[in-house]
């Protein structure tokens, strides 16, 4: 009796345990649940620094999407395919910019909407980029730079 | 349809570029224009070339964004003026400090109507600035709409201070704050104009 009630609360602390794990997993792991709709657009960048797949798409800081994939495009350029929520529309001239949160915070892009009436369809491009600023290139220029 | 010049691999929209680029540099190297007895003169041969090659409507269009929709002609075309000057005032000074630099034609991208002319200016001391020019067909001409310096976008930057400014106040208050920042400009450089001695050669 008493054996099988210590077999119980073992039992069932085990099981509490395996549902944390697998809620954390999900929640660090950032696994959509539903697929996730939304449609792919893509953006071409000289390069991405430390962004990866999964990063943000943000708007006003508002997440409106993910980054899916990043590969070596033309130009050895990095293509940069992402997803947008299917209710945000994005303006023919919305810029693109890699920006980092905090000074050495992870990276995310963030896009400005523009003002075009033109918008990007689906599978379309967003042909207005801003790189990442590298902050140790820009400091060695400038601190070192003077020989 | 573009057909290149064999001689210029570099491309259409790198030659449009260069040739005003060379144009400027010449007027600032121009022994006739030089000294601050000619301020007036030289930045009015630099503003000719500027209008010349950029499409400042298309800057501030792009810059207000979606604030532009809701502006009437009357108010676009003041915008875009007190823009210009904006522009015109706060980069001129920093051309006019030009002296000697060399300018690399580092690369072109063209994509339909859009291009991207990707330019290097090597500083005296050795630091290489990577200025990116974004242009946009125009009939037969290609014109800047885009500056992009160390990564940084022109428009980009206005664009996010612009939309801070009329989301927190109005639209009425940026062109306020444009045009008294215009005044300011006007009066510092007539303070450097009479305060600086010509001890440049």
């Amino acid at each position: 009796m008493r054996h099988s009630a210590l077999d119980l609360s073992v039992g069932l602390f085990l099981l509490i345990g395996i549902v944390a794990l697998s809620w954390m997993s999900i929640k660090l792991g950032r696994v959509e649940w539903l697929g996730g709709g939304g449609y792919a657009v893509t953006a071409d960048f000289p390069s991405v620094g430390g962004l990866k797949a999964g990063s943000a798409v943000e708007i006003a800081g508002v997440e409106i999407g993910r980054v899916d994939s990043i590969t070596l495009g033309k130009d050895y350029q990095a293509q940069v395919r992402m997803t947008i929520r299917p209710k945000v529309t994005l303006q023919d001239d919305s810029i693109a910019s890699i920006k980092t949160k905090g000074l050495i915070g992870e990276r995310y892009i963030r896009i400005s909407p523009g003002g075009s009436e033109k918008i990007i369809p689906p599978n379309g491009r967003i042909k207005e980029v801003e790189a990442p600023v590298d902050f140790e290139e820009l400091l060695s220029k400038y601190v070192f730079g003077k020989v | 349809m573009l057909v290149a010049a064999p001689e210029s691999r570099a491309g259409v929209p790198t030659d449009h570029l260069k040739g005003a680029i060379d144009r400027v540099v010449r007027t600032l190297e121009d022994p006739a224009l030089k000294g601050a007895d000619k301020a007036t003169e030289r930045r009015r041969a630099v503003r000719k070339v500027a209008n010349d090659v950029f499409d400042f409507g298309e800057i501030a269009r792009r810059s207000l964004a979606r604030h532009w929709q809701p502006l009437t002609e009357q108010q676009r075309a003041e915008f875009v003026m007190l823009f210009a000057d904006l522009l015109e005032r706060s980069y001129i000074s920093k051309i006019e400090l030009y002296g000697g630099e060399k300018i690399l034609y580092t690369g072109e991208r063209t994509d339909g109507d859009l291009a991207t002319v990707s330019t290097k200016i090597i500083t005296r001391n050795g630091t290489e600035v990577p200025i990116d020019y974004r242009l946009l067909k125009r009939g037969d001409r290609w014109l800047v709409y885009d500056v992009n310096i160390e990564g940084v976008s022109l428009v980009s930057n206005y664009r996010t201070q612009f939309n801070k400014i009329i989301q927190t106040a109005s639209y009425a208050d940026l062109v306020q704050k444009m045009r008294t920042k215009q005044d300011d400009l006007v009066s510092q450089d007539q303070g450097r104009t009479t305060k600086t001695t010509p001890t440049k050669k």
